[in-house]
């Protein structure tokens, strides 16, 4: 009897198991909002236990810093004795910019930050890259907002509960990012295939890129902002176009969760007022 | 009156004890979830949990019930953001295939434990491959796996012994 109960007991759950994984890839909303509430009740905790490798990692840090102090000043030096003399320039080229955009009524790009976040839980799966993060809906995160950090892009934001969100990240195999060449400005895509550096795709005739070329977003899509930084060409062959990031993304500690939208200023005597664009 | 306190508290321990095979294998499926800042760990993470799973199977099985089982792996899904119903049907099985064999079988030296487990470890990650694969429409990248059942046998001492110091704190408690 008790033999029946238990080999009744598994096959229950063996077939609920096969269900939840058939029916399941649909992400349903229920299934969705049960998810980030399982994830909220979770993500305390996990931010909790986190803290020490922050910890550790802050110190590794700290002894690489000042390691590296002296040489790290001089270098410091030269380079800010040229960005004075590129700002100046840049300057110049900021306002005619501005001005042609107002000639040929060109959008303008909004970037709103919505919240800062810390990285509190990591798949650390070889086929499902993403990372939690301790803000939610009550912080205005929503779904399809971008999330960058101080390096460049970090990926996009899947879902999101009340205290927490999954952030997909650029390497995931469903990622997507529109991207362009720094140097020429030829659109592409970074598509992400679950390895450390995503590959480059839809590239058009010419536009080949070459090893150390930067790669930064496009804009198009509406999630990432135009020109953050992507990363950086580092191989090119048979296989594809492979990017290193310039994010490290096993190694994230804060980012912004951000939300891009673009004003686009009414042709001259058109009511003075800007119109928004609809987002997807 | 003195005696029924007693049996109170006996029953509120054993009660807490009974726990400790859940709440362990939970600490691992959350230790599995934090970030290592490691980008070799990011794809070789060892299956902590599994060897959790494995170990309370064999030693406690019944305080390793099969609905404990399924709700470990549903929530390590959930939590890894992978497809839900994989981890939870994995573990059963893993569960399944202990208990098939008979307590007596398994429960004896480290070393036997270990041998049968690094015959499991690739068996699991193959499993794991094959259903991210499915799932993902995508054959994926399988050396990865073969280097996590690796890491995870590597691993499987330190937990298993840090498991039985908590074991220890059940011998008195009947299967």
């Amino acid at each position: 009897m008790k033999e029946l109960r238990h080999r009744f007991s598994s096959g229950f759950f063996i077939i609920l198991a096969l269900a939840l994984l058939i029916f399941g890839s649909n992400n349903t909303p229920l299934l969705d909002r049960i998810r980030s509430g399982v994830v909220d009740i979770f993500v305390p905790v996990l931010d909790i236990a986190s803290r020490p490798f922050e910890g550790v990692n802050d110190f590794i840090d700290w002894t690489r810093q000042v390691a590296i102090v002296f040489s790290e000043n001089n270098r410091l030096r030269a380079e800010n004795s040229q960005l004075q003399k590129a700002q100046i320039k840049a300057s110049q080229l900021a306002i005619d910019n501005q001005r042609l955009k107002k000639l040929l009524n060109v959008g303008e790009g909004k970037v709103k930050i919505i919240a800062a976040a810390r990285v509190v839980s990591d798949s650390d799966s070889p086929f499902f890259k993403s990372v939690l993060i301790n803000r939610g809906t009550r912080d205005g995160v929503k779904k399809g907002q971008a999330v960058i950090n101080e390096d460049g892009i970090v990926g996009r934001i899947i879902s999101a509960g009340r205290s927490s969100a999954r952030v997909l990240l650029a390497t995931d195999i469903n990622s997507r990012i529109p991207v362009k060449l720094a140097s020429n400005g030829v659109n592409m895509i970074l598509e992400g295939d679950n390895s450390l550096f995503p590959r480059l795709a839809f590239l058009p005739m010419g536009g080949k890129p070459v090893i150390g070329n930067l790669i930064l977003t496009s804009g198009y899509g509406m999630v990432f902002p135009h020109d953050l930084l992507v990363g950086q060409v580092i191989k090119t062959d048979e296989e594809g176009i492979r990017v290193k990031l310039s994010a490290k993304l096993y190694n994230l500690n804060y980012v912004s969760v951000v939300e891009y939208d673009i004003t686009r200023p009414l042709p001259p005597g058109g009511g003075g007022k800007s119109r928004r664009t609809e987002k997807k | 009156m003195i005696g029924s306190e007693n049996r109170l508290e006996r029953g509120a321990e054993k009660g807490l004890r009974g726990v400790l095979p859940f709440v362990t294998t939970l600490g691992l499926v959350l230790l599995m979830q934090l970030q290592y800042r490691l980008s070799f760990l990011d794809d070789l993470f060892p299956f902590l949990s599994l060897v959790g799973v494995y170990y309370w199977s064999i030693f406690k099985p019944r305080l390793m019930p099969v609905s404990v089982v399924f709700l470990l792996g549903l929530l390590q899904d959930i939590l890894s953001g992978g497809p839900i119903g994989m981890m939870a049907l994995l573990f059963i099985l893993v569960r399944l295939f202990v208990i098939r064999q008979g307590r007596r079988f398994l429960e004896r030296e480290f070393l036997f434990n270990w041998l049968v487990f690094i015959m499991v470890s690739p068996v699991f990650g193959l499993a794991t491959w094959a259903i991210a694969s499915l799932y993902l429409k995508e054959s994926q990248n399988i050396w990865n796996i073969f280097g996590q059942s690796i890491l995870t046998i590597v691993i499987f001492p330190l937990v298993t012994s840090a498991l039985g110091w908590v074991r220890y704190l059940l011998a008195d408690e009947n299967r």
